[in-house]
């Protein structure tokens, strides 16, 4: 038995620890200077980025897919929950819900409509959200099996290219054929969040951190199982893994389909918060970019990493719109806006992880088959026979 | 002289022609997928706009800056940056995202940069039209014409130096083969160096060149990098003439190809303009994994003889 100072004290030299203790301390003094409503905004964007990095994180860190297209399972996500739960609503009450839907001229008088009877009817607005959820997930899953085909023929760099040139390309269709999500204008959500009017930004924060919550213990469940240990082992040597018999195309499509599930929801997620759809939003620099960022500083492969990552950035990001005025004013002197700091912050960060910190905060610890007391009292064991045994 | 339609067409594939050989010259050098190409192409076209609006004059006397101050770019992103990290024999895909972020921060100085402009000499540097300042020639606009003269005499250049110097032999050798280039007293570093330089300078060109046919934005480069990379993998990425003619078909293709598009199946279709020449990326991708370098022309000559003679016998 050890006692629990030691515990205490191994436990807190921990890097992930200090770092947490260190935001908990901002976030204190922010909630005290400005309010809780800042950390209620800062907690939805956080959960929001959580799931779509630990999606990545599932792809890029544990199997190995270069993933330079993010962008485009969440605008899947996004799109489906613009595009098809609002007409659901509107065709079953007698509203407008063709291509007209989304014409903005007609979906700002309907919108209004859903909401009045959202407000009213908890079941409904409880089984709308989940409905939401399932749709973006299923559709994420498609768009992942989709981009799985080239996948699995592409090299690792031409696979990354091609997949970021896509995301561009899923954009400019939202742009541009407007009875999807009103093209350049943008499309309303109906808010399922209306029935706890007042407490709208509590609920919402609430309940997006839970979906968060059970992202990360899925993938964590996911990447501590068999299946998890074949995707490091598929990512480490393919070669191997032919060897052993493993199936690497349907590994890979598997991945895939699994992080695009995951990813759309979190885009899905995005716009009931936002309430509103706009596809020139959906940028590779936010949404393929960001991620990229927050998975390389919490370090590539460690799945609580990621949400220390996105944690980190998201809080200095907020740091940064906060204090913008009042830290880098002098920037305004010469007409400049601090909220260009932002990139150049994003990109030292990345710059800085590559350079000096390949791991991240907190690298990627082996994955055991066995507890590792048992591993170490096999190893002993082992030893004391072969000291035993005389060699020869 | 030309259509409208094609006069654009002519100078933006010439500037994606030099950018994507940019591009391909990095990869084949450094294995370096190069997303500074963005920040560097909108620098050249800054550097270009700014002289112009402050000395005047022809327009093309300041393209030669522009080159400069790409190369500077591409000095300090090897030297500080790719250097490092290659002596680390890193990934793939971390050099890639090594240059991201210094395309992040190229992002931000020229967003701070046109701040200044417009705050301190009232300028207009957001939406920029440089073709406004441009003149005319045999009655079309000089850029269609002097844009792929550019092109030409930069890969014209380029061969020469490639094959009649004794460096360019010397990269090519690198580029062949690094570790016998090495043990045959090569300095990799100054190769590398050289391809950086020639790089930066030519997105820069690239970017000066591309803004004389579209609005000039800070955005510009980031908005137009998928059409690079389209133009790189659609040249094969193994040589650097495959990543110029890419770059041009690429180019070529998305103005010529959307204008007839558009005058068969309706003005709509203007908006999905950039899904040409990802269509034609990916079909490439599809029958040939490697881009059009990596077609063994004699191969696929010999194996149509074959199947012709299939036919008549």
């Amino acid at each position: 038995m050890r006692n629990i100072g030691d515990v205490l004290k191994q436990n807190l030299m921990k890097r992930e620890v200090i770092i947490s203790l260190v935001i908990l301390l901002v976030l204190t003094y922010l909630a005290i200077s400005y309010g809780l409503s800042i950390i209620l905004s800062t907690l939805i964007i956080f959960s929001i980025f959580s799931i779509v990095t630990l999606s990545l994180n599932l792809e890029v860190g544990h199997t190995g897919i270069s993933q330079f297209g993010r962008v485009i399972s969440v605008i899947a996500g996004a799109f489906v929950v613009g595009a098809i739960p609002g007409r659901i609503l509107a065709f079953l009450y007698g509203l407008p819900f063709g291509l007209e839907y989304a014409d903005d001229a007609v979906n700002y008088k309907v919108v209004p409509f859903i909401h009045k009877i959202l407000e009213k009817n908890i079941a409904l607005a409880l089984g709308f959200f989940l409905f939401c959820l399932v749709l973006a997930g299923l559709s994420g899953a498609l768009i992942g099996w989709l981009t799985s085909r080239p996948a699995i023929r592409l090299r690792e760099a031409y696979l990354g290219i091609s997949l970021l040139a896509f995301g561009d390309f899923f954009m400019w269709v939202g742009h541009n054929w407007e009875p999807l999500v009103g093209g350049t204008t943008a499309v309303f959500i109906p808010d399922p969040f209306r029935i706890v009017w007042g407490y709208r930004i509590q609920a919402v924060a609430f309940t997006f951190l839970a979906i968060a919550v059970l992202v990360y213990l899925f993938i964590e469940r996911i990447t501590k199982s068999p299946f998890g240990r074949t995707l490091k082992m598929l990512r480490d040597s393919p070669l191997v893994s032919r060897v052993y018999g493993k199936n690497i195309v349907k590994i890979r499509t598997q991945s895939l389909v699994i992080g695009s599930a995951i990813a759309a929801i979190g885009g899905a997620l995005y716009v009931i918060y936002t309430g509103t759809c706009t596809a020139i939003g959906f940028t590779r620099l936010t949404w393929t970019f960001w991620p990229w960022a927050y998975m390389m500083l919490g370090g590539i492969g460690s799945n609580i990493g990621m949400v220390l990552g996105v944690l980190v950035l998201t809080v200095l990001r907020t740091l940064i719109i906060l204090y913008r005025k009042s830290v880098f004013g002098f920037l305004l002197l010469w007409g400049i806006d601090p909220i260009w700091l932002e990139y150049t912050l994003l990109g030292l960060v990345i710059i800085f992880i590559v350079l000096f910190m390949p791991y991240g905060l907190v690298p990627e610890k082996a994955e055991t088959v066995l507890p590792s007391g048992r591993i170490k009292a096999i190893l002993e064991s082992v030893r004391k026979q072969s000291s035993r045994t005389p060699e020869n | 002289m030309f259509p409208p339609w094609l006069a654009g067409g002519l100078v933006y594939a010439s500037a994606l022609s030099l950018t994507a050989g940019g591009i391909t010259l990095l990869y084949i050098t450094t294995r370096t997928f190069n997303f500074a190409h963005a920040g560097m192409a909108t620098f050249g076209f800054y550097i270009t706009y700014i002289f112009y609006s402050f000395r005047g004059g022809n327009l093309y006397q300041y393209f030669p800056l522009s080159f400069l101050f790409g190369s500077l770019l591409g000095i300090i992103c090897y030297i500080g940056l790719n250097k490092p990290l290659l002596r680390r024999q890193a990934s793939t895909i971390t050099l890639m995202m090594s240059t991201l972020g210094y395309d992040l921060i190229l992002l931000s100085i020229i967003q701070m940069l046109c701040d200044y402009l417009s705050y301190t000499f009232k300028l207009y540097p957001r939406r920029v039209t440089m073709s406004a300042y441009d003149f005319e020639m045999f009655r079309t606009s000089a850029a269609s014409i002097i844009s792929p003269i550019i092109a030409i005499t930069i890969l014209t250049l380029l061969h020469l130096f490639l094959t009649r110097t004794k460096f360019g032999t010397s990269m090519r050798a690198t580029i062949e083969n690094p570790i016998l280039a090495s043990a045959s007293g090569i300095n990799s570093d100054k190769v590398y160096l050289m391809s950086w330089v020639i790089g930066g300078g030519m997105a820069a060109l690239g970017g000066a060149v591309m803004s004389l046919t579209m609005t000039g934005t800070p955005v510009m480069g980031m908005t137009l990098i998928a059409q690079m990379f389209a133009g790189a993998i659609l040249g094969g990425l193994e040589s650097i003439y495959g990543g110029i003619l890419g770059g041009f078909i690429v180019g070529l293709a998305e103005y010529v190809g959307i204008y007839y598009l558009a005058v068969m199946v309706g003005p709509w279709i203007l908006g999905y303009r950039m899904a040409l020449p990802l269509l034609i990326m990916a079909i490439t991708l599809l029958l040939f994994p490697r881009g059009l370098a990596g077609i063994q022309w004699s191969y696929l000559m010999e194996s149509i003889k074959r199947a012709r003679k299939g036919v008549k016998s």
